[in-house]
């Protein structure tokens, strides 16, 4: 028997089960609507599902608390609610998360972008030439960082033509392969982004070609849709899973425990 | 005891058009918003501005046409959307940016703090960041492995300008038990060449004294220091005050063009003669709101 889900709470399961125990993840603090529920929302209703299933010791470093409690539901995030997040440890100053990465102390980061390409390159720097673009973005906060050096990146991003894109406009941060080297080439650690969660489906990349790789179909989905909303075609294999449905179980925790007042999943 | 307490316009007196400015705060907290309004009202130009991860304090200088160039990790509004006045000279051409990743710029800080040439950095390998900036990310050999990794400079600045939490006349600035530390701001203090500092309240000498620990901007290091209450309005103190989340709403939809951007400076920078005039511009019901959800002071 299925209940209803929304895809939201379908994207919350399929992360929860990539996370393992003991493992640490980052999550940045986002900005708002989609982009706050993908990036932000999503990946901490996972971290506490893991939490609270298969996975009680795996650790978050979410904006600057290390170890942030998730146990509480919080009404709002504004920059007060942040400030007084009960956390483990909050180091004091962010040269220090910036350590921890480059140390490779994290298993797991979440990140989403303007645009990414086939070999899960990512840019949030501009749309156009960089030096007279024609659309200015944010610049690259630590997401360079994020895909150089954390063990199994994942891309939350909903599937669009104007998003995965052959090749980016401008790489911010390195995905498999950069114009033409590979990670190993350019003198990067193995790693690069391991998942691509999306609205209708989730990808990995093919270890041989780099390239984007069509991993599950979220049910209902077929895969006409999804390459529809792609500008490049990704590695097609012969058969492909269907994104496992979230039980019963996880859907009442997910509702009644990790995000009673619609926190995390906003949009 | 050197006293370093000064007006705003005292402070800011030495900076001048063409100067480098590192800026402190970081995303919606703490960028001394205060300092560069009264920046903008002397006219100061041409500046180039090291930041970290700025919003409305360089948008701010991008409206006056203040910036010749930036280099950070992030510029733009948060939650409220891309720096509309940052984005139209960069996308015009006007201003110039070079991008640095968050560890490259800790790195070029900590050079800077530390006097050295250069700091080794290998999160921008393969990146279009340092494909574009060949001249501020050059590849270098490891003299110890061997590998390409790539060296940056210091981030030297003429000027750091940081909004702090509370300090005394001698320029010691303390900060409070329960706070956000998505910033830099003690290392851009450590690494500045001329340090002027700007606090919601100054406090006597001998409550500093009492948790010398608590000082995370030594007097020594401070050049000037100022007391201005609300100093990062309309972004949040954090345990002082919250961001103003209508201001920064109405800022950002004004400034989607050029005329309201100018509209924007002429209704609270150059027709607020003073930061009072300023504060009361805002409103004082408006900004004791803010104050009450914050949740420590």
């Amino acid at each position: 028997m299925t209940t209803a889900y929304s895809t939201n709470e379908l994207l919350v399961c399929e992360v929860a089960r990539h996370i393992q125990d003991e493992e640490l993840a980052f999550v940045g603090v986002g900005s708002n609507g989609r982009a706050f529920t993908l990036a932000v929302g999503i990946p901490l209703a996972a971290i506490r599902l893991a939490q609270l299933t298969h996975a009680p010791s795996a650790g978050v470093h979410w904006g600057n608390l290390l170890d942030a409690d998730l146990s509480i539901q919080p009404t709002s995030i504004s920059q007060d609610v942040l400030t007084n997040w009960p956390a483990g440890s909050c180091p004091v100053d962010t040269g220090y998360k910036c350590d921890m990465l480059a140390r490779g102390a994290f298993d797991l980061c979440f990140d989403s972008a303007a645009q990414v390409d086939q070999f899960g390159n990512l840019n949030i720097t501009a749309i156009g030439d960089y030096r007279k673009p024609k659309v200015r973005l944010v610049g690259s906060l630590a997401q360079p960082e994020h895909l150089a050096y954390v063990k199994r990146p994942i891309i939350m991003m909903d599937l669009s033509r104007q998003t995965f894109v052959p090749e980016v406009d401008f790489i911010t941060s390195v995905g498999h392969v950069s114009r033409g080297q590979t990670r190993a080439e350019i003198g990067l650690s193995p790693g690069g982004p391991a998942l691509v969660v999306t609205n209708k489906a989730t990808f990995d990349f093919d270890p041989d070609s780099h390239r984007m790789r069509v991993r599950t179909l979220h049910p209902g989905v077929m895969l006409e849709e999804v390459l529809d909303n792609m500008s490049f075609m990704p590695v097609v294999p012969s058969t492909i899973g269907q994104t496992s449905e979230p039980s019963a179980h996880e859907l009442e925790l997910i509702r009644s425990e990790i995000d009673p007042h619609t926190t995390f999943l906003i949009a | 005891m050197k006293r370093k307490l000064a007006s705003l316009d005292e402070a800011l007196s030495p900076i001048s058009s063409g100067s480098t400015i590192a800026m402190g705060g970081a995303l919606l907290r703490r960028h001394p918003n205060a300092a560069i309004r009264s920046l903008i009202r002397r006219g100061v130009k041409d500046l180039t501005i090291l930041g970290w991860v700025s919003t409305t304090a360089i948008d701010l200088l991008a409206a006056a046409g203040a910036v010749r160039r930036y280099e950070g990790a992030y510029a733009g509004m948060f939650s409220y959307g891309l720096a509309p006045n940052l984005r139209r000279g960069v996308e015009s051409g006007d201003i110039e940016v070079r991008d640095f990743s968050e560890s490259t710029m800790v790195g070029r800080y900590r050079a800077a703090a530390a006097g050295l040439p250069f700091f080794p950095v290998t999160a921008l390998l393969g990146t279009d960041i340092a494909r574009m900036n060949p001249e501020q990310i050059k590849p270098v050999e490891c003299p110890f492995t061997g590998k390409t990794i790539h060296a940056v400079p210091p981030a030297e600045a003429d000027f750091t300008i940081i909004h702090g939490y509370q300090g005394d006349e001698a320029g010691n600035v303390q900060w409070p038990i329960v706070r956000d530390t998505d910033d830099i701001d003690q290392l851009m203090a450590s690494a500045a060449k001329r340090l002027i500092v700007t606090v919601e309240k100054i406090v006597p000498t001998s409550e500093i004294k009492k948790a010398p620990t608590m000082t995370y901007i030594p007097g020594n290091w401070v050049e000037a220091i100022v007391e201005v209450p609300f100093g990062a309005h309309p972004i949040a103190c954090d345990s002082f005050y919250n961001e103003d989340a209508q201001h920064l709403q109405d800022y950002v939809s004004r400034c989607k063009t050029a005329a309201g951007a100018q509209a924007y400076l002429e209704e609270f920078v150059h027709g607020q003669p003073t930061h009072d005039d300023y504060l009361e511009k805002v409103g004082p019901t408006k900004l004791a709101k803010l104050k009450a959800e914050g949740t420590r002071q």
